[in-house]
């Protein structure tokens, strides 16, 4: 995927999950195969060797010890459970007598024997056909490639090597690496792995940092030190960009980051169209990292809280206590904006505690409100939660994955029943509205009727598009399929906001697609007034709703809404809205067809 | 020496939260402990993580437990429990 220019400048394409442009210097995290020699030792060394080996496990129980610690405090204690399970293998007897029984017999080095130890137990793995279960296996290469730096005598932590430009390049961050760089020096990250639902790729936007993945190759042609661009906005990165090139991405830069400065300055004030339309932007949150970014971004509440990354924290359901709290923490954060709450989302692809359930087809099986209703005490205990918490602050529920009217009929008399026995226990509750999160082709097709049911509706737009177009969002091998933009998703869209305005009711996008400035554009054309997302994307939008005339948006929307295909509305994007707001969109920052040759 | 047939009931698994919370309990005793598949195709040391793992347990996997030693009863009864509350996943 490399193309070679002028000079030496290599540029890539990869895949853009945040925003930004970066010009810093690789550092380069290794992860993969590392070089492994065989060594034979005297009958003497033998021991010593055995006694290097401990001091090895020793050296990475410690480090894991302070990662685990870190993570829980960090990414929310949500993956400290898998450095548990990286720590038992450490004291996995099996294993450290198999390494120095291995060591003993063919008289091997250390590191030898841990790599042919790990390998005959790798092999072992990639044979189990459960999916989840056998990509444990990328734990134990966690934990070798940890013991295999311990016995060099290195540290593996590169926190130490973060630079002020450093710009992380790898094959793909395990989830200690992950947790063990200082994500407050890390300027941007470039990864050959992942995709759009990865753990790069959702910290990245967490945290507000550029981040390319799917790059294929860079990895091996990139050295630590070397000059690289990481222009996450395009999905582009330039290792050795020449001069010139250099200048160029420094002017885009600076005119990005003098955006931002201007954008923050009246990030609190309402935001309107230039003709008047009133838009409310509000936050996506999952993890606690992201709390500080909704204060900071100037966020209208929060429009879509990820509950399920709650329960990932141990993998269990939290108690109602533990979950009022949280509810609590987020109400009182957005002060009188309020948080919507969207149940449980298990199953798919989330990560933690629901990740990659073992059914055949996960997309379609027993995830949200199914997961809900089949395990009805999950459902009361959080619907009491939220009632408890809704005391002290304004909180909304809504419902994911709703496919039939009778779904949301089943939750709402379960929600309400908890409502009255609580305030029948004399319990003080406050009042929650409760919304259907339209998703799901039925959904949409019968919006109408659902709109007349609930209080609000909620877009997830990753969800809409992937049910819409039969397109897995997480698998590389169809991204080309996943189109954003495509004829039968706007209309889906449009016929949903018109369902809600039929009813009267609120109705807030809350997809990946809000976060980008034309997405959001769009969006706002086909009718939207609330959009949610990430909450470092929101003053790029507030800057492009603040220019555009909800007049043009909705004239530009309502023609690719007559469009046959995905490529014709890009075209019309593209031309439509660099000619109208050259100041915002230029043809190049524009939704492209990415995977063109 | 003690044992008893036990189903893996919860969602996911014996994956890596479950088995490492299955590991700490079992390291907790004295006895011997060992984890059969009931079809003969894998056992392991309940003591041992990647021997958990290696059992490829998902959900309605039945195991045969063996506990031998001092405290096999105690033991045997806390791992069967451990198991049938699915890990404390509450999503049977």
């Amino acid at each position: 995927m490399s193309r070679r220019t002028k000079r030496g400048a290599v540029a890539w394409r990869g895949l853009g999950v945040s925003d930004g442009i970066v010009i810093g210097r690789v550092l380069r995290v290794q992860n993969g195969a590392r070089q492994v020699y065989r060594a034979t030792l005297g009958e003497d060394e033998v021991e010593r060797e055995t006694r290097r080996l401990r001091a090895a496990v020793r050296l990475s129980r410690r480090q894991l010890l302070a990662i685990k610690a870190r993570a829980e405090k960090e990414l929310g204690a949500d993956q400290a459970y898998i450095f548990d399970a990286h720590l038992l293998m450490l004291e996995d007897r099996k294993l450290l007598d198999e390494i120095e029984n291995f060591i003993r017999q063919e008289r091997a080095n250390a590191e030898w024997a841990v790599k042919v130890v790990a390998d005959s137990l790798l092999a072992v793995y990639s044979k189990i056909k459960d999916e989840y279960l056998r990509e444990r296996g990328s734990d134990i290469e966690d934990v070798m490639q940890r013991l295999l730096v311990a016995l060099s005598g290195g540290e593996r932590s590169h926190a130490h090597l973060l630079s002020e430009d450093a710009v992380i390049v790898a094959e793909n961050l395990l989830p200690s690496a992950m947790a063990e760089l200082d994500f407050e020096r890390a300027r941007a990250i470039a990864t050959d792995a992942g995709g759009w639902t990865s753990h790069t790729a959702i910290i990245a936007r967490g945290l507000g940092i550029p981040a390319v993945v799917g790059l294929r190759e860079l990895h091996r042609h990139a050295r630590t030190g070397d000059l690289i661009i990481v222009d996450a906005t395009q999905g582009q990165v330039i290792l050795h960009p020449t001069a010139a090139t250099v200048e160029k991405y420094k002017a885009t830069a600076a005119r990005a980051s003098r955006a931002r400065a201007a954008a923050a300055e009246q990030e609190r004030a309402p935001l309107f169209t230039a003709d008047d339309k009133e838009i409310c932007l509000r936050a996506n949150v999952e993890l606690p990292a992201e709390y500080e970014g909704v204060k900071k971004f100037g966020a209208r509440g929060i429009g879509l809280y990820r509950s399920e990354f709650l329960l990932s924290s141990r993998g269990t359901i939290p108690s109602e206590d533990e979950q009022c709290r949280a509810y609590q923490r987020l109400a009182e954060l957005t002060r009188g904006d309020g948080a919507t709450v969207r149940l449980f989302d298990l199953g798919g692809d989330k990560i933690g505690g629901g990740a990659n359930d073992a059914e055949q087809n996960p997309a379609l099986g027993l995830r949200a409100i199914r997961f809900s209703l089949k395990n009805e005490d999950v459902l009361r205990t959080q619907a009491r939660a939220i009632h408890r918490a809704a005391a002290h602050g304004r909180l909304d529920v809504v419902l994911p994955m709703i496919s039939d009217l009778r779904d949301v009929r089943r939750a709402k008399r379960i929600i309400e029943e908890e409502r009255a026995r609580l305030e029948k226990e004399g319990i003080k509750t406050g009042s929650v509205r409760i919304g259907a999160m339209i998703e799901v082709p039925s959904a949409v097709l019968l919006a109408d009727r659902i709109a007349r049911e609930v209080d609000f509706f909620s877009l997830g737009t990753n969800d809409l598009v992937q049910y819409t177009l039969a397109v897995d969002r997480g698998n590389d091998d169809v991204a080309d399929w996943f189109r954003s933009l495509h004829p039968s998703v706007l209309q889906s869209i449009r016929r949903t906001l018109e369902a809600a305005e039929a009813a009267q009711i609120p109705a807030v996008v809350c997809g990946e697609m809000a976060g980008t400035p034309a997405y959001a554009v769009m969006l706002i054309g086909l009718g939207a007034t609330e959009l949610s997302m990430t909450s470092s994307s929101i003053p790029r939008v507030r800057r492009a709703v603040a220019e555009i005339r909800y007049s043009d948006a909705r004239e530009i929307a309502l023609r690719c809404l007559d469009s046959d295909t995905a490529d014709d509305v890009e075209e019309l994007v593209r031309n439509e809205f660099s000619a109208r707001w050259p100041r915002l969109f230029t043809p190049e920052t524009l939704p492209a067809y990415k995977h063109k040759k | 020496m003690v044992e008893r047939t036990v189903v893996i009931t919860n969602r996911l698994g014996l994956h890596a939260r479950a088995a490492a919370l299955l590991v700490r309990t079992a390291s907790r005793f004295q006895s011997l402990l060992r984890i059969e598949r009931l079809d003969g195709s894998a056992a392991a040391d309940a003591k041992s993580i990647l021997s958990v793992l290696m059992l490829a347990a998902s959900r309605g996997t039945e195991l045969r437990l063996t506990a031998d030693g001092a405290d096999e009863s105690v033991a045997l009864e806390a791992i069967s429990r451990l198991i049938a509350d699915g890990f404390g996943e509450r999503e049977q």
